[in-house]
């Protein structure tokens, strides 16, 4: 095993999971002294009717103050200003964040806010900004991918200035997260088979990368395993209630794993590809997946050949050469891409050539590619990946992933 | 109460006065590969004129600042931060960790990885000076060292390295 000569974790949020935790939601606030929540979340989580079973669920055993459902699908900084207001305004003691990361973040941000008093969330971005815990926060995730829940980061868009704020520090760890698995029954096949690999791509990153350790190895190991089993299944099949609970376990698992070991390219990569064309997360982090691991090969290969384990079970794993095991989990990974797409109808892109938007225009133009990789050099994740990129490595990974070819390794640099 | 002795931290002097000295000849050399080196100027022509970046060791340094003044021309400047305004500190939690990376046997990504590196400021910009950081060592040290402080080393061209290498040990020295 890879031992580190130091390293730290912390994860100190209550996990509430099962069937039907949503009843523990007064408890949890209770044993935190809050009794006035305001819930955070957006139109397609309310659309659901996700509220309505929290509400329903919670029954008059708490006064939520306060629902502000207008969060967009980016955190905004302008939204997180005015929810801030409302909190005050309503004289709320808490935050209810119900929805995917995007509501995770923008409750952060509004708890950042109304904790210290401030009017400037930028004060506190960057690492350890914020000095002292703040208000109770409970997060109820209604994806499995994210994994915010358990994350001690926000990220915040200040779409005005086109900036992007990270905001990193234990005290934005949530107190509490409830994962219930009627949250997830609704989720749409096609954000199912994303938010999925979102998670796995958490959980392969942290178990692959620079700052793993045995700790965040554990949660790794625990949630590829799960989500193995139980991706395909949930996407072909939405409404099998043990599966939806084994991806949503998976998610949490994995946002522990990677909120204390980091990700590496997959995400460097995919954060440009998401700021630069706004592909969605998850379809970012399936595509570039097999990438990562196939470009990082010479550095991790044994630590990739490790997961062939967790992926497919003990028989194929023993019946595998050792030298084979990392390319079995590549050529698995895109397996499940494949059999993703087909579970989705072809909504699931495999490569970044077929992703699509709601209009069926093409979300990633070739000649963007040259942005996306001049992006991804200021992105913090590069540190904690193994082997090092510049410019034309991000350019030669993107052009194999825009068309959906395997990566030339000839072409790779070897540290 | 009237019996407490209040017991003063080891001063590690040596260790702090060997990472102030590399630090102080690290300074000198960012300062000179900015003149010299092509990628090392492209990194700070993305920075805005008049940024300034440290590294430091917790608590009480010693201390590493650079500034990019008005004009665009890179300069060291010194080892104080005492009313120097800085927009980007990063901040190695301990001297042991400092001495880590300054004997090269744990390259600036591996301290970052574990830990032992705190950014304050534009993580953006962090990972310009990550970058900046390894083409100084690249020209500093003999291959066999860098190696070990940088994640690849790069294949760059007998000019560039050789004749960049004496310039910027020249530059150093003698501090332009």
């Amino acid at each position: 095993m890879d031992m580190p000569a130091y390293y730290e974790f912390c994860c100190r949020v209550k996990i509430i999971s099962g069937h039907d935790v949503l009843e523990r939601i007064p408890a949890t606030l209770a044993e935190l002294t809050a009794r006035r929540p305001m819930i955070v979340t957006d139109k397609g989580v309310v659309g659901a009717g996700l509220i309505n079973v929290v509400v329903n669920a919670i029954g008059g055993r708490v006064d939520i103050t306060a629902i502000a459902d207008d969060v967009p699908p980016d955190s905004d900084l302008r939204i997180v200003n005015s929810l801030a207001r409302l909190y005050r305004e309503k004289g709320c003691d808490s935050l209810l964040a119900i929805g995917g990361g995007s509501v995770m973040d923008t409750a952060k941000g509004i708890n950042i806010i109304v904790s210290e008093e401030a009017d400037d969330l930028m004060r506190f971005s960057g690492a350890n900004a914020l000095k002292r815990a703040l208000r109770p926060l409970i997060a109820i995730p209604t994806t499995a991918g994210t994994g915010s829940e358990v994350t001690l980061v926000a990220v915040i868009k200040d779409h005005e200035k086109h900036l992007k704020m990270a905001f990193v520090s234990n005290f934005l760890l949530p107190n509490a997260c409830v994962v219930d698995s009627r949250m997830t029954l609704t989720l749409p096949p096609a954000a199912t088979a994303a938010t999925g690999m979102d998670a796995l791509s958490h959980a392969v990153e942290a178990y692959t990368c620079l700052a793993k350790n045995p700790l965040s190895d554990a949660h790794a190991l625990a949630a590829t395993r799960l989500i193995s089993d139980n991706l395909l299944k949930v996407t072909l099949n939405p409404g099998d209630k043990e599966g939806r609970l084994g991806m949503a376990s998976a998610a949490t698992l994995a946002g522990i794993a990677f909120g204390n070991s980091m990700v590496g390219m997959v995400h460097t990569l995919g954060h440009s590809v998401g700021s630069v064309c706004g592909v969605p997360h998850g379809a970012c982090m399936a595509i570039l997946l097999p990438y990562g691991l196939e470009y990082n090969m010479h550095k991790n290969g044994h630590l990739t050949a490790e997961l062939l384990f967790p992926m497919a079970g003990a028989p194929v794993y023993a019946a595998t050469p050792k030298e084979e095991r990392a390319q079995a989990v590549i050529a698995l990974i895109r397996r499940m891409n494949q059999e993703l797409y087909e579970a989705t109808g072809g909504r699931h892109a495999r490569f970044f050539k077929e992703a699509l938007d709601r209009d069926g225009r093409e979300m990633v133009p070739k000649e963007r590619l040259p942005d996306i990789a001049e992006t991804a050099l200021r992105d913090g994740s590069i540190s904690y990946n193994p082997e090092d990129l510049d410019y034309d490595d991000f350019l030669m990974v993107m052009e194999a992933a825009w068309e959906g070819r395997p990566l030339d390794t000839g072409l790779i640099r070897k540290g | 109460m009237k019996n407490f002795r209040e017991v003063a931290a080891g001063k590690k002097s040596l260790k702090k006065d060997y990472v102030a000295v590399m630090m102080w000849f690290m300074g000198r050399a960012i300062q000179a590969a900015a003149a010299v080196d092509m990628a090392a100027r492209k990194e700070f022509a993305g920075m805005p004129d008049g940024f300034t970046f440290a590294l430091s060791v917790m608590p009480n340094g010693p201390h590493m600042i650079i500034g990019k003044d008005q004009r665009g021309f890179v300069r060291y400047k010194g080892w104080d931060p005492e009313g120097k305004k800085i927009d980007l500190d990063m901040k190695i939690k301990n001297i042991e960790a400092a001495l880590l990376l300054f004997t090269f046997q744990e390259s600036t990504t591996l301290a970052t990885a574990r830990n032992r590196l705190v950014v304050d400021g534009d993580v953006a910009h962090a990972c310009a000076v990550v970058r900046i950081l390894d083409i100084v060592e690249v020209y500093l040290l003999p291959k066999i060292i860098a190696k070990l402080a940088v994640k690849r080393y790069p294949g760059w061209s007998f000019r560039r390295k050789y004749l960049g290498r004496m310039l910027i040990y020249v530059r150093s020295i003698f501090g332009l």
